[in-house]
């Protein structure tokens, strides 16, 4: 976008943040209405998947962007399988809180669709970060 | 950027992944069993587990391919055990799932099919780990 100007770029670059708050609050109300709405507090365990999600990007991987490149780093492959491993409990805990009969189909579906919209947060986040910030100035 | 490029970036993931959604298999039939699941319907899986891990501890360089030269037959003997370790496993599993169809006081046929889900998917897994690693 080399023809904005550049008051416009920072104008569409807070959109973008903007949105991305959106959709981490969109999440959290899903969440907290799949169980206030029925007065049940096990979907809360779906939580659990998304405080240990970012975890082993915290703890082994650094703050390089191994996790998007190939690498022959063990501790940068092992980050990656405990990375698919607990995404799968985001879809996995409202599935088996479901077959219990623990939950509904309502407070289901909310789960799943909080869990979609932090995903998507997180991809958008992922795909803003590649932004050049020098392309402001 | 190649499909094999990919598959080396996000193979470990993807392995992750279908080891997550194994053992999840596993503990939704533990859970909604009504009878309690015995120990030994837990070891298939355990073992398949091992049984990823240990091809996985292998350096693909080290392995060689040598018609001439003697190999590294401790290499060759790990991941013998370890190939044996996985079709017990797998063998267990459907050994089991027999078992809890033809009894009716053992748990339901789902924990028995849960059973041999999880050790397909936890080789799977070891599978895709070991492909994901460039050569």
């Amino acid at each position: 976008m080399a023809d904005l100007p550049g008051y416009l770029h920072a104008c569409l670059n807070t959109g973008k943040l903007a949105s991305l708050a959106i959709l981490v609050s969109g999440g959290i109300v899903l969440q907290i209405l799949a169980c206030a709405l029925y007065n049940n507090w096990w979907p809360m365990l779906s939580v659990l998947t998304y405080v240990l999600l970012p975890m082993p990007l915290l703890f082994f991987a650094g703050s390089d962007d191994s996790i998007f490149s190939e690498s022959d780093n063990s501790w940068v492959n092992f980050t990656k399988f405990l990375t698919g491993a607990s995404t799968v409990g985001g879809i996995a805990i409202p599935s088996i809180l479901k077959h219990a009969g623990v939950i509904g189909w309502g407070a289901f579906a909310m789960e799943l669709s909080s869990y979609f919209v932090f995903g998507m947060a997180v991809i958008c986040y992922l795909w803003m970060s590649g932004d050049d910030d020098y392309s402001i100035l | 950027m190649d499909l094999l490029e990919l598959w080396a970036i996000f193979g470990p993931g993807v392995a992750g992944a279908v080891f997550g959604a194994g053992w999840w298999i596993w503990l939704d039939a533990v859970v909604c069993s009504t009878v309690t699941v015995p120990f030994l319907h837990y070891l298939p899986g355990i073992f398949a587990s091992l049984a990823a891990l240990m091809f996985n501890c292998v350096r693909k360089e080290d392995i060689d391919y040598s018609p001439y030269d003697e190999g590294e037959w401790r290499l060759k003997l790990w991941l013998f055990i370890a190939y044996v370790v996985s079709f017990v496993s797998l063998a267990g599993s459907a050994g089991l799932l027999i078992q809890d169809s033809l009894d009716k006081s053992a748990p339901s046929v789902w924990t028995g099919v849960a059973g041999v889900l999880q050790c397909v998917f936890v080789l799977i897994c070891g599978l895709v780990y070991w492909t994901s690693h460039p050569e």
